[in-house]
């Protein structure tokens, strides 16, 4: 009998009882919660729009949204769900089978598009004081990241410094819709340097924006059909080459970077278009000591908005294209309109222990940390 | 079993200037005779991405490279000293024969000596 087909016949494990690690979901932050955690004179900014209506992840002076360019119809999709505490969080990913949640925001996953640095900067200040006081918790699950302000990388490098050593923060986020200039500008090394030395992975997220920055001149489309796919998986695209041309893999060996929200079927487009480049223009990259695939490979990818083929067997086979076995991560992106609620991914024809590498295993590896969320690096 | 080594005299040492190369024909191979600073470098005239005419470029030039020690800025290395492929641009340090993007990749290599004015390319 061959390994294969033992394999085939081993009983599959239910979700319940596999560890899952669920790498993207959502707290909401509100002008009026982060009034308290905010530095004046931008508290009194807060102040100022704390009552001003909310459309989904559009707040005038806090979160410029898609509202603003086009009609706004009522739905009856429940895509406007919010998390306001930990407890309703930890509530509902239990309904989900989620052992450990990763913590990104609503609004500021467009922090970039804010024009001024210094309010940014204290948005983001703000957030990760409020994030670290109110939401993570190693004891309910609830796992923060340390919000990275592109708009002055020196201050998100001592917000990395400040909160290296709280058990409650495992990553760093690397805002990226609306970025002005992609992650691998070398303006962001002090962000690199203290998520390297702080162990911490920086994970990357973006969300749909429409603002003159490639790949976000998205006003062409006239559907968020066009516009989510692209400030998605584009961006990710761009950003990833933008950081893997200027050698930010070799320049940070120790790096771990992780992909949110993307899903994964560009993964092996972008190792073969990197790869063919790199035989003509290896020169214009010297940075890299070996083709750009290996460092791709190197990188986490999660599966939230996971595709959906027909025969689910093809995730195996795009996974298995970029060895995706043990770099490919659960995400859910609780509690936004494209969650994939685990039992999705659980009934990808994985081998059992395939699946649990991707719906924990992984991310323990990406986060240094246990199967009880306790990080292996505090000093 | 040792076979003997054939010789073929492909020219004169004035056909050959340095910071030049040449191809020449040595029964069906084509090989790409380089001289280098004095010193002289035999590579065959395939390069192994898609079979490019390696030999028939420009003649050799540098490349670029950035180290950890120099705050990874880019230094021009190799100079004369670097084929790159007329079809795809992949380049190949010409003495070592070593490919510059696929450090595992590595041209053969024709002993090319120089006797009196003869130059030769030993088989």
């Amino acid at each position: 009998m061959t390994q294969e087909a033992t394999r085939q016949r081993e009983r599959k494990e239910k979700l319940e009882d596999i560890l899952v690690v669920d790498c993207d979901v959502h707290v909401h932050e509100s002008p009026k919660e982060l009034i308290p955690y905010c530095e004046m004179p931008w508290r009194v900014a807060l102040e100022n729009i704390q009552d001003v209506q909310e459309f989904y992840l559009d707040i005038p002076g806090f979160s410029p949204g898609t509202t603003a360019y086009e009609a706004v119809f009522p739905s009856g999709q429940e895509g406007r769900k919010m998390v306001h505490d930990a407890e309703q969080m930890r509530r509902e990913l239990d309904e989900i089978h989620v052992d450990l949640g990763v913590l990104f925001p609503d609004h500021f996953l467009k922090i970039p598009v804010i024009a001024q640095t210094e309010y940014a900067a204290a948005l983001a200040r703000a957030y990760n004081a409020w994030l670290l006081d109110k939401w993570c918790d190693v004891e309910k699950g609830l796992l923060g990241c340390i919000l990275a302000c592109p708009q002055d990388p020196e201050d998100a490098a001592r917000e990395i410094e400040k909160y290296a050593n709280e058990s409650g923060m495992v990553g760093v986020f690397l805002p990226c819709a609306g970025l002005e200039r992609l992650w691998g500008h070398r303006q962001y090394d002090p962000i690199y340097e203290a998520a390297q030395a702080a162990d911490l992975p920086v994970l990357l997220h973006s969300v749909t924006v429409i603002h003159p920055v490639f790949p976000f001149n998205t006003q062409q489309f006239e559907t968020e059909f066009g516009r989510h796919i692209c400030s998605h998986t584009f961006s990710m695209m761009a950003n990833i080459v933008h950081m893997i041309t200027t050698g930010v893999p070799v320049r940070y060996p120790d790096l771990r970077v992780a992909v949110t929200e993307a899903g994964i079927s560009w993964v092996p487009f972008l190792m073969h278009k990197m790869d063919r480049e790199y035989v003509e223009r290896r020169r214009e990259v010297p940075f890299l000591e070996d083709k750009p695939s290996t460092y791709l490979k190197k990188m986490y990818f999660a599966t939230q908005p996971v595709e959906e083929p027909e025969n689910l067997g093809d995730l195996v086979t795009m996974m298995n294209l970029y060895d995706g076995e043990d770099n490919t991560i659960f995400a859910s992106d609780w509690p936004h309109h494209d969650f994939d609620h685990p039992s999705k991914v659980h009934q990808v024809p994985f081998t059992n222990e395939v699946r649990r590498k991707v719906f924990g295993e992984n991310a323990l590896r990406l986060f240094n940390m246990d199967a009880n969320g306790n990080r292996l690096n505090l000093r | 079993m040792t076979r003997e080594r054939e010789e073929h005299v492909i020219g004169n040492v004035s056909d050959f200037p340095e910071g030049s190369h040449r191809l020449v024909k040595v029964g069906r191979r084509e090989i790409g005779v380089f001289n280098v600073g004095g010193d002289f470098y035999g590579l065959p005239n395939v390069c192994p991405h898609q079979t490019g005419p390696l030999c028939e470029g420009k003649p050799p030039l540098g490349t670029l490279v950035s180290r950890r020690e120099n705050d990874w800025r880019f230094e021009w290395v190799h100079d004369g000293e670097i084929v790159a492929c007329p079809w795809h641009g992949l380049e190949y340090h010409i003495p070592t024969g070593r490919c510059i993007a696929y450090p595992s990749v590595t041209l053969r290599r024709y002993e090319v000596v120089v006797e009196g004015d003869e130059v030769k390319v030993r088989l």
